[in-house]
């Protein structure tokens, strides 16, 4: 029987070298994009308020979507929602 | 379309002041939720506000690890303090004492704010910037990070914070001592240590010992407030 030997491998992370991360922009690698449940939202506005960056706008119907550049995919607004309209859904 | 009128951000400036090229934060970070309803809070001030790097930053005498805000306006002088505890220790977590410093040095407002409540936030921020002076703001950060939670209870470990009567929201000014946001039957402390696994190797005897100290805190900060 081989004896298995410890490698350290690297971790996938642009963020090793100073100013590694300047051509990325912040939503580049997230877990999952926010996806609101028209038929359920009470359009209250509760994503809106607590997002971090500043991701979630309004749009012309009253209801919310998440801007794909800014969105970094933490999922307070999924947490936070009175109603469990939003769920987090995997690109890609 | 108008079926219901209970969109909440209409009570706040709709406008984004944040600079997302310029926003390196984790996710779920809990100083960039904070510093995104600050500025809407200060608006024409924001060109004029000065940062201070942790470790660098110069105050109430200490050097302390914490992001300084300083804004100028008119006549007032605002200090806010973005505390995200990066030294990670538990009395650090516990009793802040920097509030009560600035208190003593005769500061003309001082509150403690926490980004789970942007409306109380925004509210003190506004009230900072019409007082003239000196004024100090200190605002606890959730940091998933540091702490080590999942990004998404950065909201929920704030309220946590508060509810267990670990980080009172008040606010003392000339004439007014309140506590603002009153918890009517408050937690127990382990639901807020327990929530971050930073905490997760405190024996019995520690965490008996920090919520008697919290509250003391807190008996001491309520004979101080007014009844209102």
């Amino acid at each position: 029987m081989e004896a298995t030997k410890f490698t350290q491998k690297m971790v996938d992370c642009s963020l090793l070298d100073k100013g590694a991360a300047s051509p990325f922009s912040p939503g580049d690698k997230r877990r999952g994009l926010p996806q609101w449940d028209k038929d359920r939202c009470i359009r209250c506005g509760i994503c809106y308020l607590y997002c971090p960056d500043g991701a979630v706008y309004r749009t012309a119907d009253g209801y919310f979507e998440a801007d794909e550049k800014k969105c970094k995919g933490c999922g307070i607004c999924h947490r936070e929602c009175w109603f469990g309209v939003i769920c987090m859904e995997q690109e890609g | 379309m108008d079926k219901y009128s209970l969109m909440v951000p209409n009570f706040l400036p709709c406008k984004e002041y944040f600079d997302i090229k310029k926003n390196n934060a984790c996710p779920g970070c809990g100083i960039s939720l904070a510093v995104r309803h600050v500025y809407k809070a200060i608006e024409g001030a924001i060109e004029k506000a000065t940062w201070e790097a942790p470790a660098a930053c110069d105050i109430f005498g200490k050097k302390s690890a914490v992001s300084i805000m300083r804004v100028k306006k008119d006549k007032a002088e605002v200090v806010i303090c973005f505390d995200n505890e990066a030294g990670g220790k538990l009395e650090d977590a516990i009793a802040k004492k920097m509030p009560a410093v600035a208190v003593a040095q005769s500061y003309k407002y001082v509150a403690t704010a926490s980004p789970s409540y942007p409306f109380d936030l925004f509210d003190k921020v506004k009230k900072a910037m019409e007082t003239e002076g000196k004024s100090y703001i200190h605002i606890l950060c959730p940091c998933p990070v540091a702490w080590k939670f999942e990004p998404e209870a950065t909201v929920k470990v704030g309220f946590k914070a508060v509810e267990t009567l670990a980080f009172p929201l008040y606010e003392v000014g000339s004439g007014f001592y309140n506590i603002t946001i009153k918890t009517m039957q408050p937690k127990k402390l382990d639901v807020y240590l327990t929530a971050q696994e930073r905490f997760e190797k405190l024996s019995a005897k520690d965490i008996a010992q920090a919520s008697a100290t919290v509250e003391k805190e807190y008996a001491r900060l309520a004979e101080n407030a007014q009844p209102k």
